[in-house]
């Protein structure tokens, strides 16, 4: 299934087309699922927070306008923000993503680098975590693939949080150069 | 700090808010700055347009039926024989619910026969089978003695009866009773009995008419579901 085609679904979704949520669910939940999981380690959690998930899209699919977010990461990003939330949770802090904002970046105006798609997406991303020192390289795919806070990094890499922080900040900079070289 | 800086700046944090690494207090501010400023909307959304390329890695993971099966319940009750959970319908959740299941709730007749659920059930139980096609709630009343139980999906099998157990330990299921065709009941529970209550299992199995023959159950045990003290 194509982002057009996931375009579409979504946009039905708004329409509350009930055929089309299901589709979208069947395109989409095992990716989603798997996100999720990969966050929480807990299948019984993963199930709940996958049930909100789509609630959300369901409710939510109106917010999304072609143009903004891509579809997939307009899903992957309500998925991982609620997983990292439900972790959080789970871990006394506080601290929730605002979901709020993620719904309505939908429509938001695409810079034109927005809108390059992106066959060739990964081999860049790719290419520009190279760049990168390895373990800065893991930290940043650490805090989005598994949700890891600054404490729970600077712990990992034996530094003071300020430390990681700073490393973690010019390396997201030296990252960004890369990607829009 | 020069322009550029700035610039660095607000592209470093629009990172870290991507990927949930902000404060509370400095994601609040980061939010209440998008609305105004085009260029950190932007930054923002290429950060998680990136950043999700990076879930490709993340191997794709079927969730179980029961998750699909569960928010067409949630969000197209309507459409569905509706699955009614004690808590949504009698207990504190009713509070808290939202205005789906309030609408539920309210739109929704009590069973008739002149039997009702205890005010007040001191143990519960959801005891749904593992497709869902049969779900009956049941209910302790102490004060009456006796267990409430409302079939809310599925009937008996043709010429056979639903007996339900009560599970205490290691201990072989004592019969509660055969469920009759009337959706809602109450059933008698003997002093002896009510201790084995808390911690206790509910199970439902497909018996002869009359239930089982033997005290003890002789066909499929078609649900189950442990007894919570509310």
């Amino acid at each position: 299934m194509d982002r057009t085609d996931l375009q579409s679904l979504i946009a039905k979704c708004a329409l509350k087309d009930r055929a089309a949520f299901d589709a979208l669910y069947a395109a989409t939940s095992a990716k989603l699922f798997g996100v999720i999981l990969r966050i929480l380690k807990s299948r019984s959690e993963a199930e709940e927070v996958l049930q909100e998930v789509y609630v959300k899209i369901w409710q939510k699919a109106d917010r999304y306008a072609a143009g903004g977010f891509s579809p997939m990461t307009w899903l992957i990003t309500i998925a991982r923000n609620a997983a990292i939330d439900a972790l959080r949770r789970r871990k006394g802090g506080s601290e929730p993503i605002s979901a709020e904002v993620v719904e309505q970046m939908a429509d938001a105006a695409p810079g034109p680098e927005a809108l390059v798609v992106q066959a060739s997406e990964r081999a860049r991303i790719d290419r520009c975590f190279a760049e990168l020192e390895p373990d800065r390289a893991e930290a940043v795919q650490a805090a989005y693939l598994n949700g890891d806070s600054y404490a729970e990094l600077a712990d990992r890499y034996d530094v003071p949080i300020n430390t990681m922080r700073t490393w973690l900040r010019r390396s997201l900079l030296k990252l960004r150069e890369c990607l829009s070289r | 700090m020069s322009a550029d800086a700035d610039k660095d700046d607000d592209q470093a944090l629009a990172a870290e808010y991507a990927l949930g690494l902000l404060s509370a207090e400095e994601a609040a501010a980061f939010e209440a700055r998008l609305a105004s400023e085009p260029a950190l909307r932007q930054a923002y959304a290429q950060w998680a347009e990136d950043f999700a390329a990076l879930a490709d890695d993340i191997p794709e993971e079927a969730p179980p039926a029961r998750v699909q099966k569960k928010l067409q319940v949630r969000l197209f009750a309507d459409a569905r024989p509706a699955r009614r959970s004690w808590f949504d319908r009698f207990g504190p959740g009713l509070l808290v619910a939202g205005a789906l299941v309030a609408a539920l709730f309210l739109t929704v007749d009590l069973p008739g026969q002149g039997v009702t659920p205890p005010a007040n059930p001191v143990y519960t139980a959801d005891i749904a089978s593992e497709d869902g096609s049969l779900v009956v709630l049941a209910g302790y009343d102490a004060e009456a003695g006796e267990l409430y139980v409302e079939r809310v999906l599925g009937t008996a099998r043709p010429e056979r009866a639903l007996e339900l157990w009560l599970i205490a330990g290691d201990n072989p299921p004592v019969s509660l009773g055969v469920l009759p065709n009337d959706p809602a009941a109450r059933l008698p529970v003997t002093p002896e009995l009510v201790a084995a209550l808390e911690g206790g299992i509910l199970a439902i199995s497909d018996e002869p008419p009359g239930g089982s023959p033997t005290g003890a159950p002789t066909g499929d045990v078609l649900a189950t579901a442990p007894l919570t003290n509310v």
